[in-house]
């Protein structure tokens, strides 16, 4: 059983300064009686989510709404301040790409280690068919990243990053690098990833995709949920689109 | 004490409730004890109490006290008004997860210790705030911080009256979450029918005092202000004063009107209370911050002198109306009001009687019981609405994921070393080979030993040592270097700690090659002696690796650490016997016997070079260990907010 459910979620962010990060600075505020302000943010404030198998949500707002912390909050990265949380199922975020990368390795090395990573094991077949799916030349496998130009670079992590399929999904912005024909090649992926995954959260400014992916988009604005709006019929809607390209 | 046949109440399960403290009876009798009895009696029917506290007797550990399970943790005296109980903060720490509500009668710095390390973080915490600490106030610096973050985690703070919060800073801090709950008094056991509340003494000189013989109950103020005038001063209780309290007596020779009664019984004391003319509270510091004797006196219908102090006691009896209020520590005064008092029968009648009533309605039993358990069901609530289904984090991966990973992280470092790069990590080899050789050839010179023989021991003490120091400086720097795996892949930041220790191990193994070679080629092969020293190794390495996680997440959170561990470990090299054997130096040597590493080291080269262990080496090292794996437990608690350093 899939499932997640947030409830009354607080996130007080500590923004620490540069003073923050000294120990001697606080054991001297401590004696000289200063107190050390630590400044805080709430990122998320009061968010209660419950989703069930099959829930596809979006999550829009502008830029520091809360929508990567809310995320990364699902994901176990940030501990709440407040509130509980529930996750039922196998979480893969999906937050940022190049996490793990090391430019130095041959691409072949880097899909290996990403995959140990994500605690899947790096087959010859699973890295071929990998492969394959970024349509570039066989040979570059054996060579280093950082030969490869960003847009070459994002297909190896792309179709690394989404070779399994997953309980629980979480994107955050990230299909803007890419040329046109891959966008294409990677959205039907992505979308039939979507199809897989029994929970899917998106985090994203491009309100067509979300249109497209999301039965609800949750707008997000300083941290609380401004509003809720269930979007019409998502799946016939991101069907047509696929036929149309296919 | 207040026998009430309970009929055991089988209802639904009743909610528990642990109270913490450092004293119960049978072993002392006071005020905040009192308080403590009453809460359990009162709220008897709606949670399940129990105490949990410390007793020097070596009597039994469990007793029940009142229908009340009492645990005892052994202590061994007092240290600063403390009881040394080194197994306090243990039994603490198992008995938080079978209550549902904790009670914490503050202060209690010993409780505050166990709550500041974050243990029992998921169990409601109610704090009563019986007093701020007064004695010792030298070590606020040090206590304030732990009472600040108990309170921080505190669902209630408990006070007797409302200036308490205005007049201590560090309650002022979390004004939102103190209740006002007065301490209410039972006062059936006040109404004796042959004594009435007005009745009145036509003596009229008897003066009485009640409370533990203790310096801030200021008995000794009392006792001066007795000397010259005809009043007899009756005082209830014992303590650790009792000394120089009979030696006061005698120094005045009031002999004859001061008497010293000891610790007198329940309903002795009420009678006792009913029989005296004027009830005199000389507390002479905030210790004292409601003084629930002189509510009992109030109920007995006596008249008050109390002292103004910035606490509930002025408060709760009020100059003018039941009480005389002098300042504290002013024998003089303290005298005179009670000559005042003791002059005038009328004054004692009327006082008496406004006493007995504000008791009766102010400060009720039932108004207490009903306060408490608002409290305590609030707090209980609302920490079962904050857990409710149920509290599992968001755990991303088991241990074994975390260990395998970490795994292959490390080797994909070590096969990194190996690109564009012939001999990968033995270059670092070679670069060993080259320091021993040179070392070596240094120390020959220096103490004309055979140098030869000493060779494989310095290589692999050198291996060793570079093992340890790399583990150590690259958990400094582990986390962020992480940063992007542990914020966008939600790998548990261990993962990185650990990956430190196995990437240096594998480049150990590459170095070890050396005192290899130098042991297979100078040495005779003793393979029992390699075999007696495994189990010393793993105890260094099992320390390294404390050692990293510990220190990897404090230089995380405060980045001024990473150069002082440096040095600091420059330092260590130089004070170890790495390079040097003990026995090449005075062995009296103390800062080398004082050196942990000294004894880490020991503890698998004694027997690789085939003599014993000293057992105050092994001992050394396992203590060191326990301290370590406590550290590592309380860094991986406090490794969850990793995510927010980076």
């Amino acid at each position: 059983m899939v499932s997640i459910s947030l409830r009354n979620i607080c996130l007080d962010y500590p923004l620490y300064g540069a003073y923050d990060y000294s120990l001697k600075r606080r054991l001297l505020g401590h004696l000289i009686r200063e107190p050390g302000e630590m400044r805080i943010i709430r990122a998320v404030d009061n968010v209660t989510i419950e989703a069930e198998a099959g829930a596809r949500i979006g999550l829009a707002g502008p830029n520091g709404s809360g929508k990567s912390t809310l995320l990364r909050l699902i994901a176990g990265v940030y501990p709440p301040s407040s509130g509980s949380i529930t996750v039922q199922g196998n979480v893969v975020p999906l937050l940022g790409l190049n996490a793990g990368v090391n430019l130095d390795f041959v691409a072949e090395d880097n899909i290996a280690l990403l995959l140990r990573i994500s605690g899947r094991k790096p087959t010859r077949s699973v890295i071929d068919d990998i492969w394959a799916f970024t349509e570039l030349e066989p040979r570059m496998q054996r060579l280093p990243l950082r030969m490869f130009s960003s847009g070459m670079l994002m297909r190896v992590l792309f179709a690394t990053a989404t070779a399994f399929p997953a309980d629980i999904l979480l994107l955050d912005e990230w299909l803007s690098v890419v040329d046109g024909h891959f966008a294409e090649k990677a959205e039907g992926r992505l979308l039939n990833l979507v199809s897989q995954a029994a929970i899917v959260i998106i985090a994203s400014h491009d309100q067509p995709l979300l249109r497209r992916t999301c039965s609800s988009i949750i707008n997000l604005d300083h941290g609380r949920i401004a509003s809720t709006v269930p979007v019409e019929p998502p799946a016939t809607h991101a069907f047509e689109l696929r036929e149309k390209r296919a | 004490m207040h026998h009430t046949q309970g009929t055991p109440h089988e209802a639904p399960r009743r909610p528990s409730v642990l109270h913490i403290f450092k004293i119960y009876y049978p072993d002392l009798f006071g005020g905040t004890l009192t308080v403590i009895r009453d809460i359990c009696t009162s709220l008897k029917d709606a949670f399940a109490s129990a105490v949990l506290v410390c007793s020097q007797s070596a009597e039994r550990r469990e007793i029940v006290v009142n229908d009340v399970p009492v645990e005892r943790v052994r202590s061994f005296g007092n240290v600063l008004s403390l009881p040394a109980a080194p197994t306090y903060p243990w039994r603490l720490w198992r008995r938080i997860a079978e209550h549902d509500l904790l009670a914490l009668h503050a202060p209690f710095p010993l409780a505050d210790l166990v709550f500041a390390f974050g243990f029992g973080a998921k169990r409601p915490l109610v704090v009563h705030w019986h007093a701020d600490i007064v004695s010792h106030a030298g070590l606020r610096w040090f206590i304030e911080p732990l009472m600040r973050r108990t309170l921080r985690r505190a669902k209630a703070i408990i006070v007797s009256d409302h200036v308490l919060v205005d007049n201590t800073p560090l309650l002022r801090e979390f004004e939102d979450k103190c209740h006002v709950v007065p301490f209410g008094i039972d006062t059936t056991g006040y109404d004796w029918p042959k004594i009435e509340p007005h009745h009145v003494n036509d003596r009229g000189r008897l003066v009485l005092a009640c409370g533990r013989l203790v310096p801030y109950k200021g008995f000794d103020v009392l006792i001066r202000a007795a000397v010259n005038r005809n009043f007899e001063v009756w005082i209830i209780g014992e303590g650790a004063e009792r000394l120089q309290l009979e030696e006061l007596i005698r120094f005045h020779g009031l002999g004859e009107r001061v008497r010293l009664l000891g610790s007198v019984n329940d309903s002795e004391r009420i009678k006792l209370m009913c029989l005296a003319d004027v009830f005199v509270m000389p507390s002479v510091t905030n210790a004292e911050t409601f003084g629930l004797v002189q509510l009992e006196a109030m109920a007995a219908g006596r008249p008050v002198v109390n002292t103004a102090l910035d606490t509930a006691v002025p408060r709760v009896a009020r100059h003018g109306m039941e009480a005389i209020t002098v300042p504290p520590g002013d024998a003089e005064k303290l005298g005179e009001a009670i000559d005042t008092l003791i002059h005038d029968p009328e004054r004692r009648r009327r006082m008496g009687l406004s006493a007995r009533t504000r008791a009766l309605t102010r400060y009720s039993a039932a108004a207490f019981r009903q306060g408490m358990e608002t409290v305590y069901r609030d707090a209980v609530a609302a920490s079962n609405e904050e857990r409710s289904p149920t509290t599992e984090p968001p755990q991303a991966t088991g241990w074994l994921d975390t260990v395998r990973i970490a795994a292959a992280l490390a080797w994909s470092d070590m096969r990194h070393r190996y690109v564009r790069s012939l001999l990968g990590p033995f270059w670092m080899s070679l670069q060993m080979a080259i320091v021993v050789v040179v070392l070596g050839s240094v120390i020959g010179q220096m103490s004309n030993a055979s140098m030869l023989a000493r060779l494989p021991m310095l290589a692999l003490s050198m291996t060793a040592w570079t093992f340890l120091n790399s583990v150590v400086l690259d958990a400094t720097t582990a986390l962020q270097n992480s940063a992007s795996l542990i914020r966008d892949r939600a790998l548990p930041p261990v993962i990185f700690l650990l990956q430190c220790t196995f990437r240096q191990a594998l480049f150990a193994l590459h170095n070890a090659c050396v005192p290899l070679l130098l042991w297979l080629v100078l040495s005779p092969h003793e393979l029992s002696h390699a075999l007696a020293a495994l189990p010393g190794l793993l105890l260094f390495v099992a320390c390294t690796f404390a050692l990293s996680l510990v220190l990897g997440a404090m230089a995380t959170r405060y980045r001024d650490l990473k150069p002082i561990i440096e040095s600091t470990l420059m330092l260590a090299f130089l004070a170890s016997p790495v390079i040097w054997s003990s026995d090449m130096i005075n062995h009296r040597s103390t800062v080398m016997r004082i050196n942990p590493l000294t004894h880490l080291f020991a503890v698998w080269r004694e027997p690789l070079a085939g003599g014993p262990v000293d057992p105050v080496s092994i001992v050394y090292v396992l203590i060191a260990l326990a301290l370590l794996i406590f550290a590592s437990v309380l860094t991986l608690v406090h490794l969850r907010k990793a995510a927010f350093w980076i």
